[in-house]
């Protein structure tokens, strides 16, 4: 779990040069709060995060980090258009049930959209699946599939595909080697292991 | 609120005396010697509030905490007035020394609010113009009247900033309110099963419990004496009331369809005829239960109160005296916390929701939290270790400095 909570610094560190200081941030599926408390101390943002655990919400609140317990979409809906100056998805999209329409509605009610993902596409996961014909394990995904939330296993290339279709602009991206601190020079879908997106309307 | 909370004997030290108990606590009188002028325009010479604090307040007076209490609540939320007592005040599961609102940390204060009938004055007092009970020459209360009375107890305490308010059903109106007419002095605001706007299903139920008492002719328009007054039109009003607080689900684990037994010497329970004693008696327990409900409710409250207290609900509606609900949040200081529970069907979690929702679309520091039981809208005072880590968190919460680097 140590080495997750490491590797993770680094994209919140990302996600904290993209963000701008005192701007208001939305995160969606905060979990315990980690990247919005981050946020918080090294930009001042003022921040919300969403998440549908109480538990997760409880340690929100705990260290001044306000959430809010409930469906992400349902609560996108109560806000008016560009009411937030970022919108982050950090790690959630995969796990998503319409995943387009959140993406779409982040849009609506954030001026920008920053989209963390683990890349499915990393040949680890290629060699994992092709080999071993099981679903991925490693230190992300620990899990066997009846003890996972379901998830959608998102390539950059699918990514990709879909800010394409959806005539989304992506204003910065920035690719990953699997220690997810690297940038990824070439052959991002294959040798990137985490991918981030910045996306606008 | 239901008067359900029965005390657990502690293993062998008397109850009051029990491990994170505040003990034997006396209630004070607060007597506010100027004229008060209501939100209707109405002015009264004077008014008593009374109130219980646990806990020191502090050198720079700033860690006190409002707790405000429910319709038919009182100043007694924590602690016992004597080892004899059959229960605690109505929050001890919430407050005391190392529970959630902590009181070696806080300095904690519970009023009776303004128009009741536990000793603050209400239309049970004395009317100095004509030496005889107010009845309904007391001026019209609102959850505003209830903040402002409040707001000068606390400055005769000496209290320059409130750590937090906090308070259930129209405790959380009170508490909510607090932030928005005094956000100076107010921290943090904690509003549980609550509303920005008593619904119309609410108002319902209240004009169903207020016709009990109208249609009971000892209610003479107001004008009874203190011992006396519409004490069956009272009754079946808290008996309506009371379901309302609890649930199909913890009213069917509760009591089922059992019936009550007969006592010793009673004829048993008549099966079928209409005509025999006992066959319009309280054959359920259920009902049994909510008799004695409603007796016990007419011995602690006055019939004009909860008149005068159902209306003010009633009215209590942000987005109309403010304009909107968010420019009413605008005006909120505090970093807010609103906490709903699936089962309230009085305020349901939707209500509750909307409230965290408006005052983040306003630009507050909002959360909201929302706990699935079965107990209906008397959740909030449900014992629960969850719960209690989340008000022990919104309260205490100390930024820690965590150290992201690589």
């Amino acid at each position: 779990m140590e080495k997750i909570a490491v590797k993770r610094s680094f994209d919140m560190r990302i996600i904290g040069d993209w963000v701008e200081p005192e701007s208001r941030v939305l995160d969606l599926g905060c979990g315990r709060g980690d990247l919005l408390d981050y946020l918080v101390q090294a930009r001042a943002v003022s921040a919300v995060g969403v998440d549908i655990d109480f538990a997760n919400v409880t340690a929100c609140v705990s260290r001044g980090v306000p959430a809010y317990q409930g469906d992400i979409a349902a609560f996108m809906r109560a806000f008016p258009e560009r009411h937030f100056d970022r919108v982050v998805c950090s790690r959630t999209v995969q796990e998503l049930q319409d995943p387009a329409a959140v993406i779409l509605e982040a849009l609506r009610v954030g001026k920008a959209v920053t989209v963390g993902f683990v890349n499915h596409g990393f040949w680890k996961n290629r060699i994992a699946g092709l080999l071993g014909g099981r679903k991925v394990r490693n230190a992300v995904y620990p899990t066997s599939w009846y003890e996972s939330r379901p998830a959608n296993p998102v390539t950059i290339a699918d990514f990709e595909d879909f800010c394409r279709e959806k005539d989304i602009r992506v204003a910065r991206r920035v690719h990953l080697l699997g220690d997810w601190k690297t940038h990824c020079p070439v052959l991002p879908n294959l040798l990137a292991g985490y991918a981030l997106y910045d996306l606008t309307r | 609120m239901t008067d359900d909370v029965e005390a657990k004997p502690a293993d062998s030290a008397p109850r009051h005396l029990a491990h994170g108990d505040v003990g034997i606590v006396q209630p004070r009188d607060y007597v506010h010697d100027r004229p008060f002028t209501f939100k209707n325009g109405q002015v009264i010479p004077g008014f008593t509030l009374r109130y219980e604090t646990y806990g020191a307040l502090n050198e720079t007076r700033d860690n006190a905490i409002l707790i405000c209490h429910a319709l038919s609540g009182d100043h007694h939320c924590a602690g016992w007035h004597s080892p004899e007592d059959r229960k605690p005040g109505w929050w001890n599961n919430l407050i005391g020394p190392g529970k959630a609102v902590d009181t070696r940390q806080f300095h904690v204060i519970c009023a009776n609010v303004l128009g009741g009938c536990q000793g603050s004055t209400g239309p049970l007092s004395t009317d100095p113009a004509t030496g005889r009970p107010y009845g309904v020459h007391f001026p019209a209360v609102t959850i505003r009247d209830m903040v402002n009375s409040q707001r000068h107890l606390l400055d005769h305490l000496g209290v320059v900033k409130l750590h937090g308010v906090i308070g259930g059903s129209m405790g959380g109106m009170i508490a909510l309110l607090f932030a928005i007419e005094h956000p100076e002095i107010v921290g943090r605001v904690l509003a549980m099963a609550t509303t920005a706007r008593e619904s119309t299903q609410a108002i319902a139920f209240n004009e169903v419990g207020r016709q009990a008492i109208m249609q009971d002719t000892a209610w003479n328009n107001g004008d009874y004496p203190r011992d006396g007054g519409p004490r069956v039109g009272l009754a079946i009003a808290r008996m309506m009331a009371h379901i309302t607080y609890l649930s199909d689900a913890s009213l069917d684990r509760k009591f089922g369809r059992r019936v009550v037994k007969p006592g010793p010497g009673d004829a048993p329970a008549p099966a079928a005829d209409p005509q025999a004693p006992g066959f319009f008696g309280a054959q359920f327990e259920v009902e049994s239960y909510l008799r004695h409900q409603g007796q016990s409710f007419i011995n602690r409250f006055d019939a004009n109160s909860y008149l005068y207290i159902t209306r003010a609900l009633d009215q209590f509606d942000l987005a109309h005296a403010y304009g909107s609900v968010e420019k009413a949040f605008a005006r909120v200081q505090a970093e807010s916390l609103v906490v709903g529970f699936t089962s309230d069907w009085l305020f349901p979690p939707g209500q509750n929701r909307a409230i965290a929702l408006a005052l983040l679309r306003a630009g507050r520091r909002a959360s909201y939290a929302e706990l699935s039981t079965d107990l209906g809208h008397d959740s909030f005072l449900l014992e629960s270790e969850e719960l209690y880590a989340l008000v022990r968190g919104f309260l205490e919460r100390d930024r820690v400095a965590f150290d992201f680097s690589i």
